[in-house]
């Protein structure tokens, strides 16, 4: 490594770094100054906690906090709960099923999230599929429907994570040496025991990255909470659109949006800090 | 699998694909279904089949000036994000050319874990301050934030396959710095750039988030009119624009897939 190389690599670094820092880093910067500070100036004079009082004073923020977290949790466990076997199934197939089981995954995760969110609004509304079924069972009276519900919003969020943890995850199963469940078959272990006593514990890191993945980007999601889950069930991001462009209240949005950036944070810095030996693998 | 796998989970795993394979599907099937409705609602099953509302939607200025926004957005996306995230990927690839390189990385890369909402309020926040309102610079600012990790990880992929010492040989033989750039590894980057290119126009053209917050009354995307059709009665019309986005996905994915053979970027 020469002089020349470092000269290289910064100056090709430099442009992306300077478009991040005045567009990504600064903006966001600024949600957080508004977060803490009146009118956003960081100034000890300016400090201001009175968003902070309104947000902890009010059911309504709370609520908005509690559900965000409640779907984060659930969306991730039940993505983790079918992604890990499908990943495991994905894994086995026949090479040639495996790319077109793979782009069945890419598809719905490139399409326009608005897209997606509508065909479930359409499938879980009263006239969709599903309710007509279970009322024609009689499991259900008239008014059942599944959109405008929690449940609604977290079945169509798993759909859209759940590409997400199965690509993470196919990328540190399908790395993981094959020899080595050779040597556990060979030494006796049954399928499941292989399954059970190599696969999952190598495939650890997969499984935690692909829940931190399905975790942050559930909690900061915004079309499908407001679209399948109306006015009536807000979350943390419609609650911050609410407050910045229907209320206008920027300090609001600010203490909201620093809310769910510790969310995310809380989440994401141990396992940075974990990781960072181990590099996750290809689908890292 | 090596060895003799059960039948019982092979039966599983088959029953579980099936499942899933529909389940995944069922909402962009639904939609394209229902935008072949030749009756005034929107309903699923259909009423009929016709292409009339493909026709409706097409003779509607209002969606085709916004597909003309949408379409002018992710270029210019695609323009600015493409070299900035070649130059980047780059920038990563030889360990230790680059101090602190971590910090870089996850620079590149958290925009997507890091929520669009709190980017979008920042970057409202900012052109309110220096423009006094929302403007397609702030819009096309976080498109390129958001489109730039794509960019990032479709270029290392492909530079991983590659041998870095191919650079040295091109530069003891006394090529120039340019021209290695040039003549060596652009071109070996050339399926993971044009890859980025693909997606980088997918996320700008399919958002809907960024530009619900940025948006000004003369600003309209495609996902913007969709987003609020939904929010009061869609007709088919919504679900026609809707299955033509599936339909772009489509081809992103497949194209992607011949750049990169497998190499996964997503996820």
């Amino acid at each position: 490594m020469n002089r020349s190389d470092r000269t290289e690599a910064a100056l090709l670094a430099a442009p992306g770094v300077l478009l991040l820092g005045a567009v990504f880093v600064l903006p966001i910067a600024g949600v957080l100054a508004y977060g803490f500070f009146r009118d956003g100036v960081p100034s000890l004079a300016a400090l201001d906690w009175t968003s902070w009082s309104r947000l902890f004073a009010d059911d309504y923020y709370l609520g908005l906090a509690a559900r965000t977290l409640r779907l984060g949790l659930i969306v991730t466990l039940a993505a983790l709960l079918i992604g890990y076997p499908l990943a495991i199934a994905i894994d086995a197939a026949p090479r040639r099923w495996r790319t077109w089981l793979v782009l069945a995954l890419l598809l719905p995760l490139m399409t326009s999230v608005v897209v997606r969110s509508f065909g479930w609004l359409v499938i879980l509304g009263r006239n969709g599929p599903i309710v007509q079924w279970l009322r024609e069972l009689e499991l259900v009276d008239r008014r059942f429907q599944l959109a405008y519900t929690e449940t609604g919003i977290a079945i169509a969020m798993v759909q859209v994570l759940l590409p997400y943890m199965v690509l993470t995850l196919l990328g540190v199963i399908g790395q993981i040496d094959r020899r080595l469940l050779e040597a556990a078959r060979a030494m006796g272990a049954g399928w499941w025991t292989a399954l059970a006593r190599v696969t999952l514990p190598l495939s650890w890191p997969g499984v935690v990255g692909g829940s931190v993945l399905v975790f942050a980007v559930t909690v900061g999601s915004f079309i499908t909470p407001v679209l399948i889950g109306g006015l009536k069930l807000p979350v943390l991001a419609s609650g911050i659109y609410a407050s910045a462009i229907s209320e206008n209240d920027w300090p609001m949005a600010a203490v909201q949006s620093v809310a769910l950036f510790a969310v995310v944070l809380i989440v994401l810095l141990p396992y940075a800090l974990v990781t960072r030996p181990a590099r996750g693998g290809v689908a890292r | 699998m090596i060895g003799e796998r059960p039948f019982a989970a092979t039966v599983a795993m088959l029953l579980l694909l099936l499942l899933v394979g529909v389940f995944l599907l069922a909402p962009l099937a639904v939609v394209a279904a229902a935008s072949l409705s030749a009756g005034g609602f929107l309903v699923f099953p259909p009423q009929g089949l016709s292409l009339r509302w493909y026709a409706d939607v097409w003779g509607d200025p209002r969606y085709v000036q916004a597909a003309w926004t949408s379409l002018g957005l992710a270029l210019i996306t695609v323009a600015i994000a493409v070299p900035l995230g070649t130059a980047a990927a780059l920038s990563l690839r030889r360990p230790g050319a680059l101090p602190l390189r971590g910090l870089w990385e996850f620079l590149f890369l958290s925009p997507l874990v890091l929520p669009a909402v709190v980017l979008a309020i920042g970057l409202l926040i900012l052109a309110s301050n220096l423009a006094g309102g929302p403007s397609k610079a702030a819009l096309v600012a976080g498109h390129v934030v958001i489109a730039l990790p794509y960019v990032v990880r479709t270029v290392t992929a492909v530079l991983a396959g590659v041998d870095p010492a191919t650079d040295d040989a091109a530069r003891v033989m006394g090529a120039s710095a340019w021209q290695r750039l040039f003549m060596v590894t652009l071109p070996q980057a050339k399926a993971g750039i044009a890859a980025g290119a693909v997606l980088a126009f997918i996320v700008s053209f399919d958002d809907a988030v960024l530009v619900l917050f940025l948006r000004s009354p003369t600003l309209e995307t495609i996902p913007l009119r969709i987003y609020a059709g939904l929010e009061f009665s869609p007709d088919p019309g919504v679900a026609a624009v809707s299955t033509c986005l599936i339909l772009l996905a489509a081809v992103a994915v497949g194209v992607t897939d011949r750049l990169l053979g497998g190499k996964q970027v997503v996820g």
